[in-house]
Order: C-alpha cells, then structure tokens, then sequence
C-alpha cells in the first residue's frame, strides 16, 4: 500500500539545526523587521492593528530558524511569477 | 387597484427605508424578555370552539397576527399584510434544557464548583485567563474557542475547588439533554431546576472563560422556564380545498407542549408527588426539543401520525432547502422571463432575441419627461395588447393611483398623461437586459445584451456566446432579467455587456469567439476555395455592417476577389500580425491584409490565446471585437450556407486498399498481443521496472494496440481528399481530432474500463463466447470494427461498457466539483482590492499586500501579463523606422526613471526586447512610456471582488477535469493522483496525499552518472529486515530465530550486518554466524516464536522509513543546461530526505503540502499549494491564471497554518455569523453566535444579500453625489 504511511519524526531539533531549509527553494527570504520598519508596515496596512496582517507561527521551522520572537513582523521576499519580485508581511503569533 | 396602507403604517414603512442595518446582534432570550414580548399565554390546548372559531389563549389565538384577510389585527390594528405578527409564551411547568445549548451547558456543570459556583482556577491565575480570554475572543476569534475548551479542562481537573476547597463532582451527559453526578451512591440525575439554581450563581466574570457573554447569554438562560412561541406568520394555517384546516408542523408540535404541560400544572396542583410527574416531565423535555430540533440522535423524532416527519425550528432554516439558502441567500425576482433558447446568426453579438409575448408581459418604469412624452403617449394608447405598449400608468399627483390600461380609457389616459408621471411601458427593442444561463459557473454566465423584440416564443442568441454561457440548443432554456432604472442600465451597459467580457478573468484570452460552423466556413473561405464569384463576394460584402475599409472593397477587382480578401475587409489598416495555423503553416497578415496562410481555429477560436481574434480585441477595444465577430460570423454563416457543407456514410468508406492496410496493422498488432501472452505464459516476458508480471503484460499489450490505432488513424487521415468534411473539420478545428476519423473510419480500438482493459464478467473470460483464461486482444475488449463497417454484437457490448463508465464518471464529477466550487466560493468572496490594491477580507484582515502580487486584473491582461512587451516594441519600431540606437545605458537610465511604478519582470521584459531588438532611442522613450500607460490601464479597480473571480476561475473548469488517477506510463514512482481529486485534495488540506511521491534531486558529484543516482535511490529506499533475508528458520530446540543473510543485498542498501544486529541486540541476545542473524528468545513459546518471526521480517532497518519504491531517470535541467539523474519515489519523507548523504537539500521536494508546512514552514507551503494546483492544471489542458492560484493560496495559509476551503477550515473563521450559517452546519454557528454575542456587522457580500441590502465591493463600494442646480460652475460644466 502505498497511502497513508506516515511517520513523523518528532526529534527535538535545537534553532541552529533549522538552517539547511533557509536555503531550499520553496522557502523565500524572511526578514525580521526593525521596530521602526514594523510600526511603518502596522501602520501604512493595517492602520495601527498589528493583527490584521497576515500570521506566521511561532512553532514555524523558519521563525525558529532566524530566531523570531512573537510580535516580530517578518518581512518576505518572494519570487513571483507575475511581479518578479514581491514583499509580503507575517505578524508572528504564538 | 393600489392595495391601501394604513397612514400611520406606510409611513413607518417609508421611515424604515431610510435606515440601513447596522449590525445584528446574535444573543439568547432572557424569561424576562420572553415574558415582555409576549402578548399571549397559552394555557388553552383547544384549537378551535364548537363553531370553529380559534379559541382565546390557544395557541391560535388571534392576539398572535395575521388575521383573516379583510379583518385587523387586535394587537397593532394592521390588516394582514402589514401585521408583523406577534409573539405569546408558555409558562413551563417544569424547567427543560434548550437542547441546542446542550454542550454548552454540560461544559459549564464541569466547570464550574458546585458548591461555590466560581469556576475551578485557581485565584491567582483566573485574571490572566480573563484578559487572555478578552484578547483572543477580539482578535483571534477562532483560537478563543479552542482556549475556552482548554480553560474548562483545566477546571474539570482539579481535585478541590481552588476558591472553596470542595470537592469536584464528576459529571455524565447522556446525549441529547440528560445529566448525572456522580456520588458515592451511584449516578444521581440533575434536573434542569437544579442546574438553573447552580447556574445562577455564577458570577458575571466567569463567563468568558465558558465561552459565554454576560450580555448576550447567562447560563441560566440556557435553561428554559417559559418559551416563546413565535406568532402565526411564522406558522400559517392553510386552508384545504375541501374547506379543511391545516395547521402547520410547528402549530402541531407547540400543540402537544401545551398539552402535556397543562398536564403536569393540573397534577402538580392536585398534589402529585414529584416521582410520579417524572414521566411526564420526560415528556415536555422530550417535546421542548423535537419542536427545536427534530433530528437529534438518539431521539426518536416527531411524526405526522406515523408517518411524515415534523419539519421544526432547525429543519426549517438549514440543509439546501432551508431559509438560509433557499430564500435568503437565493431569492425569487420579478420582471424576469424564461424560455427555451434557439440561435439567430444575423443578431448582434450583444443582442438577444425576445419574444413579443415577453415584451408584453415584462415592463420597464418610465418616469415621463417633457422629452418622451409623445413617445409613451403612444405606448398608452397601444395598451397592454399590441406590442410597444404599456401595461400601467401611476399618477404621483393623484395619490400614485395605479391605472391598468387594459380596461381604461387610454385615449383619456394618454391625454392627460403629464410630466412625473410613471408609465409601465413594455419591454422594447434596445433596452438593457440581463440574460444568463444556469448553472452560473462565473461572471460571463450572466451579460447585459440589448433586447430585440422578435415574434415567435424562444429567445434568440448569436452563436459565439454561446461559450460563455456554455448554451446549446437541445431544448437549453434561460432566463432573462429587464432592468428598471437608468442607474442599473448604465451599470450593465458599462460592466456586464457582452463585448467588454470577451476576454475572460480565468486566463486573460477571449472566451467569446469562433467555434465549429464558423471556423469550418472560415477555413474554406480564407483556403483551398480561396476564389469566390464576383456575385458571392458582393453578397458578402453587403452583409457587413458600417464597413470601415470602403476604400478596399472599391480596388477588390484589382486585387482579385478572394476570400482572403473578403477576411481583410474586416481587419484593420493598422493591423500586422502573423502566427502559426492549426497545420503549423504560417498566417500572416500584414497592414490589415491576410497576405497568406488559412484563417482556422487558431486564429479565430473562442477560448484561446493569442489569436487574431485576442490581438484585435486587445489593440482595438472591445466595441470593436464586438463588431468583427458580428460581421465575421455573418460572413461566415452565409458563406457556408450559400456553399453548402454536409457528410454522409460515403464520406467515411476508405477504398480497399486502404483497408486492407488497416486490417495488415491490426493482423500485427494482434500476432504481436499473442506473442506477448505467451511469452509471460512461458514467463520470459521482460519486465517493466517496478511491474509485476502481469503488469508489464497488460502495459506492454497496451501499447501494442495504441499504436495500432494511431498508426490506422494516420493512414485513414492521410488518405481523406482535402473537401472531404471530415479532413475539413479536424484539419480546421472546428470538431473533432484524428482519433475521431480513426474511430469512424478505421478501427474502434481498445475499449478501456479505469484504464484497464476489459477484466470482468464471468471465471477468467469476460464472455462466455471466449474460451476461459483467454487474456488475447479480441477477448479483452479490443474493438477492430469501425462505426462505418459496424460493430459485432461482442464488440458493441464492449463499446457499451466503456461508454457507461463515461457517463457514471460524469455524474459523479459534476457533483464533485459542484462542491468544490461551493466551498471556494464560501472561502473566497468577501475578499475584496480596496484602493490601495491591497487584498483585505470583509472585516479588514489582510490577505495579500499587492493583488497578484502586480495588482494587474486578469481580465485586462493579455493572457496573465499587464502588457505584451514583443508586440508593443513591433508596433512603435514600424511607427519610428530609423533613429539613432539606443545603448543599454539609454534604456537602463530611461527605466530606473519609472522606478517601481512598474513591476520587476515588466522592467526586464522590456530592457531584454528593445535591446534584442536593437532598438531606437525613440523607439525606447515611446515603448517605456505606453508600457507604464498600460500597465496602468491593466491594474485592477479598487473595490473589485477578486475573490469570487478567483473562487469561479478554479471552480469552473473543475467540470471539465478527469475523475481518475492517470497511470504515468507504467512508472509506479510517477503515478501520483491527478485531475480533480487531486484538486480537492489540496484544497480540503488532507493531512497526507493519497499518493504521496518525492522528486529528490542529487548533489552535483552524484547527479551526473546512473550508478551514483542508483546507489542512493536504493540506500534512501526504506529496507526491512525481509529484503535482505533469503531463509528464515525457527530453531524451537534453541528458542531462537535464525534468518539467512543476503550480503549483496545488504551491500547495496549499504549497510553491513553487525548494523543489522546491533538494531536487533538492544533488546535481544544476538549473534552473526555462517551467514546467519540468530536472535535468541528463550522465553517464548513455538506460536511466540513464529510471531516474532514475521514480526522481525517487517522491522525497518535502513534508509529512510516511508520512501516505498524508488526509480531513477536522466531529466534535462533548464538552469544548468545539461542532463541530470533525478530520483522518483513513491512515499514521502521529507526531512530525513533533505538530510540523507548526496542529495540536494535546496531543490529536492515532495507532494506532501503538510510535511513542506512542517519541515519548511508556512511559506514554502503557500508556493507549494500554488505548485500543485498549476501543476495538475496544466496537466488537464487548463488555462487558469496565476493570480487566481495565489489568492486561493495566500487565504488557505494567511492565519500561519494551512486552513481547507471549507466548513473547518476559512469559512469557519469567517467574521459574518450569516455568512457562516448560510454555508453548512448552519445551527451550531447560530448556536455559538448566540451564546457568545457575537455581531455580525454586514461587511461581506453574502450577509448583505441575506439581509437585502447592497454588496459593499465593486461599484457598490462607493456613492456618487451630484450637484443638482445652485451652483453655475457645474452646470457651465455640464454645458461644455
């Protein structure tokens, strides 16, 4: 049968261990955001409510690996198909 | 007549309009509310008096509304159309659990301290979880629920109470509304008296943390004393024909709660004791929730005398047939028509055929102006019988009396016919009318066409919409709405009118244009016949409308008339283009003339991109694709008409020759079949890579045959003369493809069931006409007669079989993807571009900062990109011929200056192109400026509804995609789920794929030689004990077990044995001898041993666990230029994979959108989800745009996890409590909203719909004011 093997491997990996998926391809560049840059995207999008921006977890292989505390903003680079290049924006939330 | 309003009630009315809903508050009914609402209590369990009158305090009592028609209310003392109605109560005799509430309250009676009535936290921690409570339930609604679940655990953990130190009770709920405690006596019920006094106790700020709201909902009020019972608008009785009344369901059920609560109050006052009232206490539970709701498990439901069952509270409002979705969310209209369609191919595009019988029925208000009045004078005087007439007038100077003219006298009416007055004209020809066909898969299923009163009963369509309404005339029907202001007809003129939706959202190519006749005439006119008499080519010329090129048709005789030439007279003089025909010839086109090639499907299609049709309609405006595909289909239909074009049987008969060739194919192909049956009989069949025998047989056998039919396909095309209709029509396009000629001309070939040929039927034969176990090509379904020669009663048996899977495969798929579409819709339609292009949901969460990341709207872009650079730099180079060049500093300086006001890759497109081109320096300041202009022009309007678009772009052709798997060619590792399970797979984010498959590319020192590639397939393959055993031996005298080992085996996993033992030694006493693993067990017994025998056999002990099956294959790589060695696996292990020795950790993925979301994050698993919907898109041959995908995506991902489209997932985290009611589980969110205050604030489309009010997005998303007289600078304005 080949449907429904799964096993996952639930070894507790320390921060550093995260780094080889910062370099796969599907995984775009994330920036943590200075306080100043974070207040300015809180602002110009979701007019002072950090909360109306997209989330990206705490428990996230790549917060964890550039080492993002809850209520970061990070900022992401993604390749995009139609723009080229494109910036998105995570609140990262426990 | 006018039906008359009572004064005062018309004006509440009117007052009532000028308001708009601001919010609705979802809470529970307090008994005290209850009771204030109450105009009636029902005591009486009577109906009616002897003389059938409804008896006071009954639950017909009049005081509930809606009197006889003719009588007032004698409550509000409106008549029957205007009393709302009005509610009474019941004073129950007993308390009785509101079964809907149910969970909540049995989620209460755990936590809280039945003593003290705190909640079980501790002190210190309670305010924490207060304010902790307070945030989520405001910001992250969806994790508030999960932390009240968590909260209440904790309560129902502790031991003692931590406020005052009693101890906690265990409780048991026996579903639907029966409670028990625990004691050291055994279970001791709790009534719902006693749960209300606990209840009551409970302090107001406790309740958040049980997912209550102290305004909205006490717990006590969870518990009924009094009910209400809803007034007689919600319960009509109706009168039978036989003069008898019916009453209705929840009348009956509300009947037997008075009874039996009547009951318990006359037993109660005369003494009972409480024991003996239990039954009947029972009873009005029982009763109290059927009427709520009659489909609870584990109850019995209500019947009507034992048979039909009750339709109450709940059933009324959910399921398809429920308030929700059948009246509110899809409603009944007025001034609508429907009828049958046929075609009509000398309307205009943008019209519709109507038929006079419509028209006169269907009316328009006319306000009267000094500048119609003539005209609707003429109306008046025609009446309501003869066609342009009118059916009313409404006089607003006399009260709005409403005049029907039939019976009036009209020549009065006409005279006194003044300016204000409103007159009811009929429908007439070039008003604006809606028109669509169900079901209305997206936005051009419904377009504003111009009406054109025609006689006869049918509506009349031009042919080339019929794509986008994906209309045929079989006995289609479709409906047609007449708009009644000029607001609304400027709204559907601008946005909705046939011409301006040629180009379709889904993929940015037009949706309208040619198909089957058309292109065929199109064919012949522009190709072999090239040549028309002067008679044709005039006739032809006449039928175009406003011709534009009059200069041509004057020098046609000189250029020699052709149908070339006919094609030309419609192009513009501007227009130079050239592409590649369906028979890849070159067509070209220069300065409005086709110089050469044959005009077919890929210059003219509908539903494909980068045609001339695209070009014209793109370079030229919509109004004038519009008019060329009117007069092109004129063309084009009388051409054919006048020429004539038809097929018969004799078209399909292939000379003799010709079939004995056929029949030679078909003799090979059989001998080969045969030959390969008995060489797997004999078992020297060579084998397929991971095949079993009878595998590769069938693969093998496969091929075999479709090679024949292909090959007896490309004879029997190859030999069509070129006027045979058949070659006419597939070489054009217009229908049909090889196989198609092969099937009705050749041979039918293999008839498949699943894929497979046929297997069933009887023991080893699929009929009994063939010998059993005969696996050969006739007996399996091989099919060798053509639909021309006819097919023998075994082969049309075969024939049926796999026709009737076609047909099953259809039904289940339109219910599938009907689904699916359902659920997209629901996810994605209150997401909305606000001005400053960034996507936000109704209640303002953002879910992309740019629209498609370029905020261009695929409906504007050519087919995905807001500009076609190639053709722009073609254009302006013919415009500017010489010109100094320009040096790749001129343009890089040139393009920085635009800055980002254009995207990245528009920049890039446009540096590469004009430098290729070698460019001018004109030419280079002209093309980066119209580049900005048009991108500009290809940005999305703010307030657009780019989530519906989205949801109906990959909604839509989820209909046209296959039900089942695809088998790879044979490969097992590339044989993944396809097609529209595959689609629903991904967007119901299942935990695992059904064919979970890896793509692992290699480190550049093993990437290079199949040895290498093949050394870490295998060493990466999951390796159990078994695959390197050759014997395995119970040795019952030592109590052990002794398994032979396979050393080359061994090797090629690489591993050694003494690793094989040591996995075995941790547990076990070991030893490696003669070749032999021995693993000791003396304790067990021989059953003990033979168990862990096999148990040991399936112990994994190399590679990666999960990677089943491996393959290696030489693919080209784009980036690197050169081939390398890829491994396929089937089973998927992500981050052990990425990890493993030589394989290359940044490019090697998996199907597995979880196992990206856990090991590579949220983002990676957004591009994943994007991948695999393009992926198998793609696959299927359909065009969706990116832009569409990304949203989809961007939503499912947008809260950190991946969320499904669906009840669990976005549509439960939906802010409109309506919203979310309307899609599924409707009662539960009602529920849920009630208990915890919800509002529902009616930002999004559905909740607006719901409530009758207009959808804030689109145009409905802003207000136009204008300046009515006063000022003189606007009226100046408006003069000039």
């Amino acid at each position: 049968m080949l449907t429904g093997e799964k096993k996952k491997s639930k070894s507790k990996s320390k921060p550093s261990d995260f780094g080889y998926i910062l370099k796969h391809r599907l995984v775009p560049e994330h920036i943590i955001l200075s306080e100043e840059e974070k207040r300015e995207v809180i602002e110009k999008y979701a007019g002072g409510d950090p909360y109306k921006l997209p989330y990206i977890m705490s428990s996230d292989p790549v917060v964890q690996a550039i080492g993002a505390k809850p209520g970061d903003v990070i900022k992401i680079i993604r390749k995009s198909p139609t723009a080229g290049v494109s910036i998105y924006y995570r609140l990262v939330v426990k | 007549m006018s039906v008359s309003v009572p004064r005062e009630l018309k004006s509440l009315m009117e007052e009532a309009k000028k308001y708009k809903i601001d919010r609705i508050e979802f809470g529970v009914l307090s008994p005290q509310i209850i009771r204030k609402m109450s105009v009636v209590e029902v005591t009486n369990e009577l109906y009616h008096d002897e003389i059938g009158a409804p008896m006071a305090n009954s639950i017909l009592d009049p005081r509930f509304g809606a009197p006889e028609p003719g009588s007032y209310c004698p409550i509000c003392g409106n008549d029957r159309d205007h009393c709302p109605g009005h509610f009474g109560h019941i004073e129950l005799a007993f308390p009785v659990v509101n079964v809907l509430f149910a969970e909540y309250v049995y989620n209460i009676l755990r936590g809280v301290c039945h003593s003290c009535g705190r909640i079980k936290i501790d002190p210190d921690k309670i305010e924490l979880y207060i304010s902790r409570a307070r945030f989520l339930k405001e910001k992250m609604p969806d994790r508030y629920k999960k932390f009240v679940k968590k909260v209440v655990k904790e309560a129902y953990s502790q031991q003692v109470c931590p406020h005052c130190g009693s101890q906690n009770i265990r409780i048991k709920w026996e579903k639907p509304y029966k409670y028990y405690r625990e004691t050291p006596q055994g279970q001791v019920e709790m009534v719902p008296s006693e749960i209300r006094e606990l209840f009551e106790r409970i302090p107001d700020e406790d309740l958040i943390l049980y997912g209550l709201d102290k305004e909205a909902a006490r717990p006590e009020w969870l518990i009924f004393t009094v009910l209400p019972v809803p007034p007689l608008t919600v319960r009509p009785s109706i009168q039978l024909e036989t003069g008898e009344r019916s009453e209705d369901d929840l009348t009956h059920k509300l009947a037997d709660i008075v009874k039996i609560n009547n009951k318990i109050h006359r037993d109660k006052a005369a003494g009972s004791v409480a024991m003996a009232l239990k039954n009947d206490y029972d009873a009005l539970q029982l009763h109290v929730a059927t009427y709520l709701n009659n489909e609870l498990p584990g109850i019995p439901p209500s019947t009507h005398r034992g048979t039909r069952r009750l339709k109450t509270l709940a059933q009324r409002l959910s399921g398809k047939d429920g308030r929700f979705r059948n009246n509110l969310v899809g409603k009944r209209v007025d001034f609508s028509a429907r009828t049958v369609i046929s075609p009509d191919s000398n309307l205009n595009i943008n019209e519709v055929g109507v038929p006079v019988d419509v028209a006169k029925k269907l009316t328009v208000r006319t306000i009267v102006t000094p500048y119609n009045i003539e005209k609707l004078r003429k109306y008046v005087l025609n009446g309501p019988d003869v066609h342009p007439g009118a059916n009313y007038v409404i006089k607003p100077s006399k009260g709005g009396i409403r005049l029907y003219l039939k019976y009036a006298n009209r020549e009065f009416v006409a005279n006194s016919l003044e300016v204000g007055d409103i007159v009811e004209r009929h429908l007439d020809d070039g008003d604006i009318v809606l028109f669509n066909r169900q079901p209305s898969l997206h936005r051009m299923s419904i377009m504003a066409h111009v009406a054109r009163i025609l006689p006869y009963r049918t509506f009349r369509l031009h042919l080339t919409v019929c794509p986008p309404y994906n209309a045929d005339f079989d006995g289609d029907e479709m409906n047609m709405h007449a708009l009644q202001n000029d607001e609304a007809s400027a709204e559907a003129l601008t946005l909705m009118l046939v011409q301006n939706q040629i180009i379709s959202p889904r993929y940015g190519a037009p949706i309208i244009g040619f198909g089957k006749d058309h292109i065929t005439s199109a064919f012949l006119l522009t190709g072999y016949e090239s040549t028309i008499s002067r008679d044709l080519f005039y006739t032809l010329v006449s039928l175009v409308d406003d011709i534009r090129k009059f200069n041509l048709v004057t020098k046609a005789e000189s250029l020699g008339l052709s149908g070339k030439l006919l094609f030309s007279l419609l192009l513009p003089e501007t227009f130079t283009y050239s592409l590649k025909s369906k028979l890849d010839e070159d067509v070209i086109i220069k300065r409005g003339m086709l110089i050469d090639g044959i005009i077919d499907k890929k210059s003219i299609g509908a539903e494909e991109a980068d045609t001339v049709l695209h070009r014209l309609v793109r370079e030229y405006g919509n109004d004038f694709g519009g008019w060329f595909i009117t007069n092109l289909a004129r063309i084009l239909d009388n051409y054919l008409a006048r020429r004539g074009f038809s097929i018969g049987v004799h078209h399909l008969k292939l000379s003799d020759e010709v079939i004995a060739k056929i029949r030679e194919i078909e003799d090979e192909a059989i001998k080969l079949v045969d030959e390969a049956i008995e060489k797997y009989k004999r078992g020297e069949l060579e084998l397929i890579k991971g095949l079993s025998a009878e595998e590769s047989l069938e693969q093998k056998i496969h091929e075999i045959l479709a090679h024949a039919r292909t090959e007896a396909g490309r004879i029997a095309l190859e030999v069509l003369s070129r006027d045979n209709p058949l070659y006419v029509m597939t070489a054009s396009g217009a229908r049909g493809q090889e196989i198609n000629v092969a099937q009705l001309t050749a041979l039918l070939g293999q008839q498949t069931i699943r894929g497979k040929r046929i297997m069933r039927g009887y023991e080893n034969r699929t009929l009994s006409t063939f010998k059993e176990g005969d696996m050969g090509a006739r007996a399996r379904g091989f099919v060798s007669s053509s639909f021309f020669s006819g097919l023998t009663p075994v082969e049309f048996f075969f024939h049926s079989m796999g026709g009737r899977e076609g047909l099953m495969d259809t039904a289940v798929k339109t219910q599938q993807s009907g689904y699916l579409y359902r659920r997209l819709a629901y996810s994605l339609d209150h997401l909305r571009v606000d001005h400053d292009f960034v996507v936000r949901t109704s209640d303002g969460k953002i879910v992309q900062f740019v629209y498609g990341e370029d905020s261009v709207d695929p409906a504007r872009s050519d087919h995905g990109r807001p500009v076609n650079v190639v053709r722009l730099v073609e254009s302006i180079s013919l415009l500017y011929p010489k010109g100094e060049k320009a040096s790749e500093k001129f343009i890089d300086r040139l393009l920085n200056k635009v800055g980002d006001e254009i995207p990245i890759s528009l920049k890039e497109e446009l540096r590469e192109t004009l430098i290729k081109k070698k460019a001018s320096k004109k030419v280079v300041t002209e093309a980066i400026r119209q580049a900005v202009i048009n991108y500009r022009k290809a940005r999305v309007d703010p307030g657009a509804a780019v989530g519906i678009v989205a949801a109906q772009s990959i909604g839509e052709p989820g209909t046209q995609m296959t039900l089942r798997t695809f088998h790879y060619a044979g490969v097992k590792e590339k044989d993944v789920t396809i097609g529209l399970p595959r689609i629903i797979e991904i967007v119901d984010a299942k935990q695992s794929p059904s064919t979970p498959r890896m793509t692992i590319y290699l480190k550049e020192e093993y990437r290079k030689s199949q040895e290498m590639a093949e050394k870490i397939a295998n060493r990466l393959k999951s390796t159990l004990l078994r695959d390197v055993v050759t014997e395995s031996i119970i040795d019952i005298v030592n109590k052990a077990l002794m398994f032979r080992l396979d050393y080359e085996a061994i090797e090629s996993v690489g591993i050694t044995d003494e690793k094989i033992r040591k996995i075995f030694s941790r547990r076990y006493s070991t030893e490696l001898r003669d070749g032999f693993l021995v693993i000791r067990l003396p304790n067990k017994d021989v059953e003990g041993l033979k168990k862990a025998s096999e148990r040991f056999l399936k112990r994994h002990i190399a590679g990666v666990s999960g990677i089943i099956r491996v393959t290696v294959e030489k693919v080209y790589n784009d980036e690197l230029g050169e081939e390398e060695w890829v491994i396929y696996t089937a089973g998927s292990s992500l981050k052990d994979v990425l990890q493993f020795e030589g394989v290359d950790p940044t490019r090697t993925t998996t199907n597995d959108i979880f196992e990206i979301y856990r090991v590579l994050g949220i983002e990676a698993a957004r591009a994943a989800i994007i991948n695999e919907i393009k992926a198998v898109m793609e696959e299927q041959g359909l065009d969706v745009d990116y832009r569409h995908v990304m949203l989809l995506a961007d939503m499912m991902t947008r809260d950190g996890v991946i969320r499904q489209a669906g009840r669990y997932g976005i549509v439960a985290v939906r802010d409109s409590v309506l919203a979310k009611a309307a899609f599924e589980i409707t009662i539960p969110v009602l529920v849920d909203a009630s208990v915890s205050g919800e509002k529902d604030y009616l930002r999004g489309p559905t909740e607006n719909i719901i409530v009758g009010s207009r959808i804030p997005s689109g145009t409905g998303s802003v207000e136009i004011y204008m300046e009515v007289g006063g000022n003189d600078k606007s009226s100046d304005d408006k003069k000039a």
